[in-house]
């Protein structure tokens, strides 16, 4: 508990130049990083802890390989729970890099900068706990490395019913922009059906008026 | 019936003709006509030209933000001392003692600050019992900079060269936790994901571990070149980054060590080895220097960003005052661009490997320290004080060569790709051609003889190939820096010009080419002209009275069929 305080005062010392002021706890383990975990305190609108939910989450370029497009990915992308719940996530890299699972989105007065996070080490395994809020909402999870995200680690976490799907949620939604895979002689392709079109059109209108 | 209305459609010809004649600008007129006319009527009236516009204000970034954490100051950290890096933006100084120490050796609270993990740089034992650790295991990451997204069509983790310049870069990075970007609520890498990758300092005779961690989604690998190094290492993995001869290269997700006992130093350079012709462009690159072997030579392992070493190796303090690490880059915007257009790693490997065509490519981005003025200025400053001496390790990273001249200072070569030059050789100079991927040390002297420096001043130092100054042909721009007397820096640690104004400089609209370069000086000289609206209203005419004279010509056409 002393721990954590110290640690509340000196990040705020530290991401005063990296983040603007915003200020956080962590516990770290052997390279890997807990960051705001909450066990006990309640978000607004919640009377009680409504439920236990455990949720082991793996990651690595394994989970990408049978989902086109992705280099990374975990074993599910999509995380169900009730308003309230006190969520334990344990988080299992099985790459050799760096891996993370975040939350974006919780409440700051629990949360510093909003956010809930684990950090695990290439091969190691992280676990942490956080509750979640009364309303229902869905919520950004992902790894925050350069393209990870955007590479396949994009899930979401949604709380009750829910607030509507994020874009671009691997294997879950589309990606708001979408490339196109046509093949390259389209043009040619095209006209030659319009041209078909309009023959066809054509021939049929002259057989018409010769009946 | 029929004879008069063809007879009414050859009128309307007539006239639809005439107007078109009447509204043809004159000056368009064929030139012996021109001359014709003027015979019979004299030269025109004077009719006044465009009066200038003037370019609305456009946003102007703050030249020189201030540092409110003091990391610009000389400190002591961990028993660590840190020289001042008086230009207005300075590296984290946590993150220099944490490099000096080890991530494993500094106290908790300069790890935390440094932003690094804890497994970032491990420095273990004294081998040869001289007071500082031979045994260094680096840890390098691969981040991607200005990329794509499946979400949104604008660059993600930001990194801006110049003001609003976001080509697509990647990097070597050292292992930073946490989230890449400064907060959530920004898309702006955080401070210590920079270009270019580390300047990696290691001892002579360090046992040096280099583990590759490929958090890229393409494969890669690290290649020490001119550092000595096994080209297999001692447990008999291949050890020289060569898919070609040595090893498979590191696919996304996985890691390599790489291991050397280098026996000779020098400054060095190590890059990624697969697809080099882009990967290398692409930013993989960084110096990698091997400091000669003194007692209790703790060495500052990584140089984020390069640029001034704020804990210089013990050899360099027998000799010098301060050590600069200099690395040019050039980019192709071209290249660049192919990581954001779209998200699929299948087609940007495909884009990039084989749509991309490096013998018909240039080159239009050119950066010192990863930046292009004027935001050299803010970090790749040399400064100097009367006296003394500066040592400067550069490497020539981009794909074309560069002319490095310094204005008001000569040089001493006394180095060459990490072999010193015999002292016969090592002649001053101010012009410096450097071949790609070629290193010199040079002997940079403020001593007022006149070869050496002419005095104290604000002299630039750039690539005198005329490109090299520029920004995708904007200039100045490009890999414009300067060496400014102490006495030349202002509180904030910008240089006291006594020229034009910078602010101009510092808009994102003068680099997208919108601000003519000279309107504020005299914006009738200089300005951009209005557009002539009476000649656009003539043409417009003309084009309108042609259509018709088409239609009556179509009506014609029919006319005469049915006739």
């Amino acid at each position: 508990m002393i721990n954590q305080k110290l640690w509340v005062i000196l990040l705020s010392l530290i991401f005063m130049h990296q983040s603007h002021g915003l200020q956080h706890s962590m516990s770290e383990d052997y390279g890997s990083m807990v960051m705001s975990s909450n066990h006990n305190n309640l978000p607004l609108g919640c009377e009680r802890i409504s439920g236990e939910e455990n949720i082991i989450v793996s990651a690595g370029q394994r989970y990408a390989k049978d989902i086109p497009g992705t280099i990374y990915g975990m074993n599910q992308h999509e995380w169900d729970v009730d308003p309230c719940t006190r969520v334990t996530v344990t988080f299992i890299n099985e790459d050799d890099v760096r891996h993370q699972w975040m939350v974006h989105g919780l409440p700051k007065y629990l949360y510093p900068a909003g956010m809930f996070y684990i950090e695990a080490m290439g091969g190691k395994t992280a676990t942490g706990t956080f509750i979640v809020p009364s309303e229902d909402r869905n919520y950004l999870v992902h790894c925050d490395m350069t393209q990870h995200m955007e590479m396949g680690m994009r899930g979401q976490l949604v709380v009750g019913e829910g607030s509507g799907d994020l874009w671009a949620v691997t294997g879950i939604t589309d990606p708001f922009y979408r490339a196109s895979y046509l093949p390259d002689n389209l043009i040619y392709l095209s006209l030659v059906v319009l041209f078909l079109g309009y023959s066809v059109t054509s021939w049929l209108v002259r057989m018409r008026q010769k009946r | 019936m029929q004879i008069k209305n063809l007879k009414k459609h050859y009128l309307l010809l007539f006239v639809t003709l005439l107007a078109m004649f009447l509204v043809y600008p004159s000056q368009w007129y064929p030139f012996d006509m021109r001359l014709t006319l003027t015979s019979w009527f004299g030269a025109e009236n004077y009719r006044a030209l465009p009066q200038s516009t003037i370019t609305p204000n456009s946003q102007s970034e703050l030249a020189c933000p201030n540092d409110p954490s003091g990391w610009r100051a000389s400190q002591i950290i961990d028993g660590v001392s840190i020289e001042e890096s008086l230009p207005c933006l300075a590296d984290n100084p946590y993150g220099v003692a944490a490099f000096v120490l080890g991530t494993n050796n500094v106290s908790k609270e300069t790890l935390q600050r440094s932003g690094l993990t804890s497994d970032a740089i491990v420095k273990g034992r004294d081998l040869d019992g001289d007071g500082d650790p031979d045994e260094i295991h680096i840890r390098l990451e691969v981040a991607e900079l200005n990329g794509s997204s499946p979400i949104s069509k604008r660059p993600v983790t930001t990194y801006d060269i110049a003001p609003g310049i976001q080509p697509g870069i990647w990097v070597f990075a050292p292992k930073l936790i946490g989230m890449a970007v400064e907060n959530f609520e920004t898309q702006e890498a955080r401070y210590s994901l920079k270009l270019p990758s580390p300047a990696i300092r290691v001892e002579q005779g360090d046992v040096v571990k280099i583990t590759l961690e490929n958090t890229h989604y393409m494969p890669h690998t690290l290649h020490l070149h001119g550092a000595d190094h096994g080209f297999i290492d001692n447990t008999g993995e291949g050890n020289d980054g060569v898919p070609l001869t040595s090893e498979l290269p590191i696919l996304p997700g996985q890691s390599r060590t790489y291991n050397l006992t280098p026996r000779k130093a020098g400054t060095m350079f190590y890059h990624c080895h697969v697809q080099p012709h882009v990967h290398v462009q692409m930013g993989l690159q960084g110096l990698f220097i091997i400091e000669e072997n003194r007692p209790n030579n703790n060495l500052q392992t990584m140089n984020l960003g390069a640029g001034k070493v704020r804990a210089p190796s013990q050899s360099l303090k027998e000799s010098y005052d301060s050590e600069y690490d200099l690395h040019y880059l050039d980019l192709d915007k071209e290249l660049g661009a192919r990581i954001q257009d779209n998200n699929d790693p299948r087609l940007i490997t495909q884009s990039m490997h084989r749509d991309y065509d490096i013998t018909d490519a240039n080159v239009d981005f050119f950066t010192l320290n990863g930046r292009s003025f004027p935001y050299t200025f803010r970090e790749s400053l040399i400064v100097s004080r009367e006296g003394e001496k500066a040592k400067l390790r550069v490497v020539n990273g981009g794909s074309k060569g560069i002319a490095l001249h310094t204005h008001g200072h000569k040089f001493t070569v006394i180095e060459r790709d990490g072999v010193k030059l015999p002292k016969s050789n090592q002649t001053p100079q101010d012009v410096l051609w450097m071949a790609t991927s070629q290193r010199y040390d040079l002997d940079l002297s403020f001593i007022n003889d006149g070869t050496r420096t002419y005095g104290p001043g604000i002299w630039l130092y750039h690539d005198h190939q005329n490109k090299g100054t520029t920004t995708d042909g904007i200039g100045p721009g490009g890999n414009i820096s300067a060496i400014v007397d102490k006495e030349y820096l202002d509180e904030s640690g910008w240089p006291m010009t006594r020229g034009v104004g910078y602010s101009q400089y510092f808009s994102a609209d003068y680099y997208k080419k919108k601000i003519p370069i000279w309107e504020s000086y005299i914006p009738s000289f200089y300005a951009e002209p209005a557009k002539d609206n009476i000649l656009l209203f003539r043409i417009l005419l003309l084009m309108l009275f042609f259509g018709s004279f088409l239609a009556i010509l179509r009506s014609l056409y029919t006319q005469r069929k049915k006739g």
